[in-house]
């Protein structure tokens, strides 16, 4: 009993995390990947800002996204930033996304014993034109997938993902076999949705939502390019393009 | 490692440790020298504490306020202390949580802002930098699991632009055109939201005071850590202004209504 | 000269058999050969002006600048070799800090300059270096007012009322002799301080050479700051009419 005596000895401690709830999500495609997350920051109860960015394009074809402690979260995406810089001038070329993601693992295992309570996940065009995301724990595992969510609303939101995506659950028509690969407007409805309802149920989520699109060289950008919302960050168009797309989401 | 070869370790001794699963800074003879390690002491909670701080954006800059008050516990312990403080021309800072953390961080920026002065070149760091600047410093603090227990609100204009920002003990940082820092964040906030979010640029300078000082009479009815005199920070074109001590008018003559408070017994 | 050859000028740390230390006078040469550099202490502020020599028309104007801020409140400027100078600022500067970290209050000027001096004198203790070749004229305006010193390659240091050091020092101590300091205000010290420059300055002998003037008064709130432009300019053209005139 904290009594003001002595007799009990009390121990307190620094507790130098803290969580800022949101949620992120990435989907593949087979020439292109969106990555997403809400812009809503948080402690406990309160709501700090309505538009803090969780996602951050690196490259030309890496985007990054991040969710856990804030802090620890802006001081990863920075380090990671200036490790890719550093990469440039060595190299006159950008580092390609798989190694990219293993830089990632190598940069959170560092910190095993103090860790980033940060939960990553890459996404963009590997070397070979393919859509990749890559997903991390806070201590550096990770693995190539075709979708992942993470964050405040991961347990409502991947469900719904493995359903849509990986056709959990799901019967296909008698001679017929489900998709390897969605479309680009199915894969971006499916995300809207996924935060549209995250938002409804999730007190975490909510306020903005800033969608990446990155697409592969060549690729078409047909159905992206002058739709609501919709912003180029790429300066070229012969090259792996990257776009955000930006939507608000209810603010209750 | 260092060049002693007597703090090197044992060599590798298979009889001893057959699998090297010594840590190499787990060796003997390996250890820090410093003699006062173990009786180092951390800052694990705030001693002598301020509350909240509140800022808006409005039409011709930004606008801070907090209270004098630096309490030791629930003592109202200093009653004319001064929480907001400018930093060069163009920013302004206030800090809540531990006031002795908070002199440490002024003589740092006050360090800082000479050392920039005497570089001589013409460039002066604006409210983003000091921001940057102080979620570094207390980011690494708590890195180092010896935190600076303040949440600050920096803010400021700079080349016609309006900044706002928050930096905590934690090195947690975000920006919103209201902010408010501890029981301010809870009482205050939604009002400041409610009267600034969408006008911006069109609240007045005597409406952005108006709203401040309404915010801190109910901050002051409510909260038991806050005291009835507080100042004013503004920040435009024409540079940093703080004011001096303003006396809150409050009214009183409601408690003797409620029961258990005024006069009556029953 | 009589040093060259006997081997007693070959280090600091070695006196001649008269005691004299050759290496602190030489360093006292490169400073004379230093465009001139003086220092003003006034009623009610310092003024500086460097006399900055130009090797060549590649340089960009305005840039090496001789004169350097400490503290807020402190100012100097160098004759000599500017690398050095800036050496010493640097020191001085890490003074001014660690004296604030202290005492949590601006640094008096004469316990920066005792500081300095120490460390400048360190440097002709020792065979492995060599004192340092310029000589820092350093004001401030702190607690007590208008102060105002030279810190010598021999370490050893002096207060005065006008200063001047390089190689227009003894026509310019002359120039400010004549002065009575103490009445004049900062404003007109700059005006002073440019007619001295320009007066004490050999165009036969030497090439172009810029103007660099810095103040610390109440006109800029007590903090070491460059003459304004327009005042510089002022003074500046006025310096160059009294030289026509006075010819």
């Amino acid at each position: 009993m904290p009594d003001g005596s002595f007799s009990h000895p009390q121990q307190r401690s620094f507790n130098p995390y803290t969580e800022n709830g949101g949620t992120i999500l990435a989907i593949a495609g087979a020439d292109f990947t969106v990555i997403a997350g809400d812009t809503r920051q948080s402690e406990g109860y309160s709501i700090q800002t309505r538009y803090a960015p969780k996602v951050f394009r690196l490259t030309d074809r890496a985007v990054l996204a991040v969710n856990g402690f804030a802090a620890d979260g802006n001081m990863f995406v920075k380090k990671v930033k200036q490790r890719l810089e550093w990469y440039r001038h060595a190299h006159a070329k950008d580092m390609p996304l798989r190694a990219i993601a293993r830089l990632i693992q190598t940069m959170l295992y560092a910190q095993r014993f103090f860790p980033y309570y940060v939960y990553n996940i890459l996404g963009g065009i590997e070397e070979d034109g393919t859509g990749a995301v890559y997903s991390f724990d806070p201590v550096g595992s990770y693995e190539r997938e075709a979708c992942r969510a993470a964050g405040a609303a991961q347990s409502l939101v991947q469900p719904f993902l493995d359903n849509q995506i990986y056709f959990k659950n799901q019967q296909a028509a008698p001679g017929q076999s489900h998709p390897l690969h969605l479309p680009l407007s199915d894969v971006l409805s499916i995300v809207i949705d996924s935060f549209t309802s995250a938002t409804e149920r999730h007190i975490e989520v909510g306020d903005g939502l800033e969608m990446y699109v990155v697409l592969a060289k060549g690729r078409s950008a047909q159905g992206l390019e002058g739709g609501r919302g919709v912003q180029e960050l790429t300066t070229r168009t012969d090259g792996d393009r990257v776009f955000v797309i930006r939507r608000e989401l209810k603010k209750d | 490692m260092d060049h002693f070869p007597t703090n090197w370790g044992r060599p590798r001794n298979d009889a001893q440790d057959l699998y090297n699963t010594y840590p190499l800074h787990q060796r003997p003879n390996n250890t820090p020298k410093d003699v006062f390690a173990d009786g180092v002491q951390r800052t694990q909670q705030p001693i002598v504490t301020g509350t909240s701080i509140l800022a808006i954006l409005y039409k011709d800059g930004i606008m801070m306020a907090a209270d004098t008050l630096a309490s030791y516990g629930s003592l109202s312990r200093f009653k004319t202390i001064q929480r907001l403080q400018s930093v060069g021309e163009n920013t302004v800072i206030g800090a809540s949580g531990d006031m002795s953390d908070f002199q440490y961080v002024q003589s740092i920026l006050e360090e800082l802002m000479i050392e920039e002065f005497t570089a001589n070149d013409q460039n002066e760091l604006g409210p983003a930098e000091i921001h940057e600047y102080l979620s570094r410093v207390y980011y690494a603090r708590r890195s180092k699991m010896n935190p600076l227990w303040n949440s600050v609100l920096v803010g400021g204009k700079k080349d016609g632009k309006r900044f706002l920002a928050y930096v905590d003990l934690l090195g947690t940082t975000y920006s919103a055109s209201t902010l408010a820092t501890g029981y301010g964040a809870y009482i205050a906030l939604p009002l400041l939201r409610s009267a600034v979010e969408g006008r911006e640029d069109e609240l007045t300078e005597e409406q952005a005071q108006k709203l401040l000082t309404d915010c801190m009479r109910v901050l002051f009815y409510r909260d038991a850590r806050s005291l009835d005199k507080f100042q004013i920070a503004k920040v435009t074109d024409e540079g940093v202004v703080i004011s001096d001590p303003i006396k809150l008018d409050t009214t009183w003559g409601f408690a003797e209504k409620i029961r258990g408070y005024g006069p009556q017994t029953q | 000269m009589t040093s060259i050859g006997t081997g007693y000028d070959l280090s600091a740390s070695t006196y001649s058999p008269d005691g004299r230390i050759f290496q602190v006078e030489y360093a006292n040469k490169a400073v004379e050969n230093s465009g001139t550099v003086i220092g003003l202490k006034v009623k009610d502020g310092i003024v500086f002006a460097v006399e900055k020599l130009i090797h060549s028309k590649l340089l960009v104007p305005e840039a090496n600048k001789r004169i350097q801020t400490i503290d807020r409140h402190i100012g100097m400027a160098t004759a000599g070799y500017l690398a050095d100078g800036r050496q010493i600022a640097n020191r001085a500067r890490d003074e001014a800090s660690n004296y604030r970290e202290t005492y949590r209050t601006p640094p008096p000027l004469t316990e920066l300059v005792t500081r300095l001096r120490l460390y400048v004198q360190a440097y002709t203790l020792y065979s492995s270096v060599r004192p340092f070749g310029c000589s820092t004229v350093i004001g401030a305006i702190d607690k007590n007012g208008p102060s105002l010193y030279v810190v010598e390659p021999s370490g050893i240091a002096y207060g005065y009322n006008g200063a001047a050091v390089g190689k227009g020092r003894q026509l310019a101590k002359t120039e400010l002799e004549k002065l009575k300091l103490s009445e004049l205000t900062t404003r007109e010290a700059v005006f002073e301080a440019a007619r001295i420059i320009y007066l004490v300055h050999d165009d036969a002998k030497e090439k172009e050479f810029e103007l660099e003037m810095s103040w610390i008064g109440d006109e800029s709130g007590g903090i070491h700051l460059p003459v304004p432009k327009d005042l510089h300019q002022e003074a500046e053209q006025k310096a160059k009419d009294a030289l026509e005139n006075f010819d």
